[in-house]
């Protein structure tokens, strides 16, 4: 399995697309909160620190992105039957992908918490408040956003395995978060929180929720998460043995 | 069992088609063996059944008495280029194969040692999509090599090569072949196999046409192989609709 794994994070290491994932992921969470705090007309404080640090759960929908790339990209670039040829047992190349996305996810989450803190620190400074180190609902908001990021690329990584045409793949996964969750959501009125997206905000998002709905407790939306990733990682496992490539 | 290939009873059906059917047939160690057929005869299907990418609907595929899912150590058994493999445009040459050996459990030293032999050594910093298909070829075959394996499987190898990248192949193949390998490459550039290869296996509607010494086929009738080839697959029991169908799964 080690051999498996650090084949994986020399895969990422020699190309250029983790790099675009972390700019993106950056750039995202630079523009966001330079949005929230000059669009805002609530005080400068605390619960605003937490609602500008909620971008880095956003992240999540860029490593849902990428977790696609690691099986879907690999039929894409058909690097797949190299890997398959190297290891014949499937299921352990797609466990190690499980689990180095999942632990990139998180290293994405803790650069744009980097990012967000210094941005934010900046515009806090600026406005001329201070700005709260320990206030506990931002971090309490970061760590949760940090595990979104995870749980999205690991969920990612089932979605490219069971669709592998990336094209499609990423089509299907955009449009889940936009239409159903978004659109259809609104329809379907509080079952929505139970959907993987909203328990992401959940985990992830300030007490003051972005988009309309309501949403599950922070603890309630892990649970939730834990339980789509779960279900994910096996389809992922299940789906890729048998399948011929070709 | 004889042969470090061995072909038994294999039949790959996809639904209504049947791209091989009921083929048998052993490659010898020690000799350049050509697999041919026209378009869509099952060729690159049985490939990749005995290299265990597609599983068999019924018989099976041994490489030295194992399928390829029990060999322990796949890349140092087995070499393989596949037409349809790739490369991450955006990754270097080099990389690919840092990659592989990493994957294989090969020594990284082997990197540099297998770019030298396909001649890819000043372009291995340079990322794959800058790349002619020529070299994509050396590449994919500097890949099978990497585990100095004593079997090495080629689809289409020839396929982009330049006059002297096909001279070098050749010389290459015969080669591996006379340190005692097994080597089994497709090809449908008859002219290419006929200076390249001893033996032959030939394929038409996913079955059996003839296995045997190249100078047998040719021998018997004084024949050229592309006349012999063409004899034993335009038989009638060769239906073109079948030949048609099978192409059409694949691509």
């Amino acid at each position: 399995m080690n051999t498996l794994i650090y084949t994986e994070v020399l895969k990422l290491r020699t190309v250029r697309g983790p790099w675009l994932l972390l700019a993106a992921a950056a750039l995202l969470v630079i523009a966001g909160i330079s949005g929230a705090v000059n669009s805002t007309k609530d005080p400068i404080d605390q619960n605003l620190q937490a609602v500008a640090l909620a971008h880095v759960g956003l992240g999540s929908v860029f490593t849902l992105v990428f977790g696609i790339l690691a099986v879907a990209g690999e039929y894409r670039h058909r690097t797949i039957t190299d890997t398959y040829l190297s290891t014949p047992s499937r299921s352990r190349v797609v466990a190690a992908k499980l689990v180095v996305y999942a632990v990139f996810g998180v290293f994405c989450g803790a650069v744009s918490t980097l990012v967000g803190l210094v941005v934010a620190a900046a515009w806090w400074s600026q406005k001329g408040a201070s700005f709260a180190w320990g206030s506990a609902g931002m971090w309490a908001t970061i760590g949760g956003g940090i595990v979104w990021n995870a749980a999205f690329a690991a969920i990612g990584v089932g979605v490219g395995a069971l669709i592998r045409s990336l094209v499609g793949a990423i089509t299907v996964a955009l449009a889940w978060i936009v239409l159903v969750e978004g659109i259809v959501g609104q329809l379907v009125g509080a079952l929505a929180r139970w959907l993987p997206f909203n328990a992401g905000q959940a985990l992830g998002v300030a007490a003051k929720p972005m988009m309309s709905q309501d949403l599950l407790p922070r603890w309630g939306g892990g649970v939730v998460l834990a339980v789509y990733t779960s279900v994910f990682a096996v389809v992922a496992l299940t789906t890729s043995i048998r399948r011929d490539v070709s | 069992m004889s042969g470090a290939i061995a072909v038994t009873g294999m039949t790959k059906r996809y639904k209504a088609v049947t791209a091989v059917d009921d083929l048998s047939f052993v490659v010898e160690p020690g000799v350049v063996t050509g697999f041919l057929g026209p378009n869509g005869a099952g060729k690159t299907t049985t490939l990749r059944v005995i290299l265990g990418l597609v599983a068999p609907s019924a018989g099976r595929a041994l490489i030295e008495g194992r399928r390829y899912a029990e060999l322990a150590h796949p890349r140092r058994v087995v070499g393989a280029v596949l037409e349809t493999g790739g490369f991450h445009s955006g990754r270097r040459g080099r990389d690919h194969l840092r990659i592989l050996a990493r994957s294989g459990g090969i020594a990284g030293s082997r990197v540099d040692e297998v770019l030298e032999r396909v001649g890819l050594t000043e372009s291995a910093h340079r990322r794959v999509g800058g790349y002619s298909l020529g070299m994509r070829q050396r590449l994919g075959l500097a890949g099978a090599l990497l585990g100095d394996p004593g079997v090495l499987v080629l689809d289409e190898p020839a396929n982009g090569l330049d006059p002297a990248g096909m001279a070098q192949l050749r010389d290459l193949l015969r080669g591996l072949a006379g340190e005692g390998r097994t080597v089994l490459v497709s090809s449908h550039v008859l002219s290419e196999v006929a200076q390249t290869v001893d033996r032959v296996v030939i394929v038409s509607g996913g079955a059996l046409r003839y296995a045997g010494t190249l100078k047998e086929l040719t021998g018997a009738r004084g024949e050229t192989l592309e006349a012999a080839f063409l004899r034993l697959t335009s038989n009638p029991t060769t239906t073109p609709r079948a030949g048609a169908a099978t192409a059409r799964t694949r691509g």
